[in-house]
């Protein structure tokens, strides 16, 4: 595409669409803005861009200056950012159009895009289910077609968790491969934007302009963009490990099925499978449930009714604004964070929790390294232990929703890349294949999912 | 690890969070069970050799240190809650020090 008409075209059809799936609640923008900016946008876009005339919905967590950023919270209702987040400022120079901001759980915490103040998004083949979180919005959007691609992030698997859930491709890239200014903080070790496509060509093209070094991000790997891989004829050459720990008993049986089936088809495109071990993954989750928090409560300490955001009543001193702000303020979900990340770095328990989880995570990154450094090029194994589960049923049980992410932390912990994408289906509902891959090696990884996104039969039941 | 209702608002106030009667019992019970999960990794022998992992750049770039006007689209007049004369104003700062309950 390459003619201004042709981009304004695009740009109605997206907010058609959008405003179409309106009853997923996927996307925040109201409906009048939304028209008008995209309008606005494809007659400001370049036409040289690689991306140009393309809509992407964007999580609403990534500053932007077209539309508010609200995190999904109160605490930042109708904010609107003064600048906008690199990635953003990469998507429009290459032409993209940024096409409304998406729901999420609140700040990026939660696997179901339940805890947003905005209300739950609804998971688009199932409106009982949940999309997955805390990306689900962006998830949402692309599966139900409205948009061909979307920027999430992820701290804990926030991206690849909802587009198994969804069936669509998830890609969170290597921590800092990406930039993250703009990127409103949670977990500043683990947070890194990714991306979601319905196919891996969208969500690769879309990760490639995005990548890239960013003076504005000193934790942003001074690198080129990320070069795309073509489609391979075969996988000849590639070792694909396969870790026991990711196949437990009381794994689904139709995501063991569709696991198998795509190893077997990893095999026919001529990889070597081989099985590994990673034996600290039982430890990943309750590390994880540390070091994010921790980080939360440190980065969430901003936000206090004085320099942005709305003001909660509090006018007796400083002190009053500050906890009644952040107490009416912040979801149940991230006052709960907040108190565990204080909790765990308060004096007398930081040995115990903190330095250890810090010891934990380095114990699960060595482990990657051993099966990497003994020739294996990736890893698959399921993104989730199950399909989407329904709405409501994990809100009274944080654990219980926490432990939906046990395959997708580890990636997260140890800064590697992974993706997400769509090896099957049980009763209508999305399986995700998961490959992880080496540190800044997202070219063999997308190559690699290139050739089983050909041959695998995504939308069969396993 | 188990907390109790004094603990939580202990956190709570070093969080500087209210939390209402009503849901401190549920809060409690949460926060006790989140604890006693994230505990499971003491099972594992302390590896006083493991050092703390940080994915990145193996060292923070240094920047020339001068100050540049950051790229504002508006300035903080247009974002903050009560903003006066090129201050942020907030209400008279009190009592900090609280005594321990």
């Amino acid at each position: 595409m390459s003619d201004p008409g042709e981009a304004l075209a695009s740009a109605k059809a997206a907010a058609d669409r959008i405003v179409r799936a309106k009853r997923l609640n996927a996307c925040l923008t109201p409906p009048k803005e939304l028209r008008q900016s995209l309008t606005k946008q494809a007659q400001a876009a370049h036409p040289s861009g690689v991306l140009y005339g393309m809509p992407v919905a964007v999580k609403d967590n990534i500053c932007t200056l077209e539309f508010t950023t609200t995190c999904g919270s109160r605490i930042l209702e109708g904010y609107r950012s003064p600048y906008e987040a690199t990635a953003v400022a990469k998507l429009k120079a290459a032409g993209a159009l940024i096409a409304g901001k998406t729901n999420c759980d609140e700040f990026g915490m939660g696997s179901s895009t339940e805890h947003s103040t905005y209300g739950r998004t609804l998971h688009p083949f199932d409106k009982t289910r949940v999309p997955g979180g805390s990306s689900g919005g962006s998830a949402a959007l692309v599966a139900a077609g409205a948009v061909p691609a979307g920027l999430g992030s992820e701290t804990g698997g926030s991206v690849r968790q909802p587009a198994s859930f969804c069936g669509i491709v998830g890609i969170k890239p290597t921590y800092g491969r990406v930039s993250r200014s703009g990127l409103v903080a949670f977990g500043s070790s683990l947070d890194q934007i990714g991306v979601f496509g319905r196919s891996v060509h969208d969500a690769a093209r879309v990760l490639s302009v995005i990548s890239g070094r960013d003076p504005r991000d000193s934790t942003c790997e001074a690198r080129d963009s990320l070069r795309l891989p073509t489609v391979p004829e075969s996988l000849q050459g590639f070792v694909i490990g396969i870790p026991k720990e990711y196949f437990p008993p009381d794994l689904a049986p139709a995501v063991r099925r569709a696991c198998d089936r795509a190893i077997r088809l990893l095999k026919e495109l001529g990889a070597a499978v081989r099985e590994v071990s990673l034996p600290h993954t039982q430890y990943a989750v309750p590390t994880y449930y540390i070091i994010a928090p921790a980080e939360a409560s440190s980065n969430l300490a901003r936000y206090d009714g004085a320099r942005y955001g709305p003001r909660f009543d509090g006018a007796r001193d400083v002190r009053a604004l500050y906890r009644t702000t952040r107490g009416e303020g912040f979801g149940p979900e991230v006052r709960r964070r907040i108190l565990v990340g204080t909790y765990v770095l308060s004096s007398g328990y930081y040995d115990a929790y903190y330095r250890r989880a810090q010891q934990m995570r380095a114990l699960i990154a060595q482990d990657f390294r051993n099966v990497f450094d003994r020739g294996v090029d990736l890893l698959f194994t399921p993104t989730t232990p199950t399909p989407a589960f329904k709405a409501g049923e994990k809100l009274a049980d944080p654990v219980a929703m926490y432990l939906s992410d046990i395959f997708v932390v580890t990636a997260n912990l140890a800064g590697l890349p992974a993706m997400s994408l769509p090896i099957g289906r049980v009763k209508g509902l999305p399986i995700g294949g998961q490959l992880i891959g080496q540190a800044f090696l997202e070219d063999e990884m997308i190559e690699a999912a290139y050739a089983l996104e050909r041959v695998v039969p995504a939308a069969q039941d396993a | 690890m188990s907390v109790t209702d004094e603990d939580v608002l202990k956190i709570a106030r070093l969080a500087e969070l209210d939390v209402d009667e009503e849901t401190l019992p549920v809060l409690t019970e949460q926060m006790s069970r989140i604890l006693e999960f994230v505990a499971q990794i003491s099972a594992v022998p302390a590896s006083e050799s493991a050092k703390p992992f940080v994915p990145g750049p193996d060292a923070v770039r240094f920047r020339p240190d001068e100050v540049k006007p950051w790229p504002l689209a508006f300035g903080p007049s247009e974002f903050a809650p009560a903003f006066k004369a090129g201050f942020f104003v907030v209400p008279k700062l009190g009592q900090f020090e609280e005594p321990e309950a």
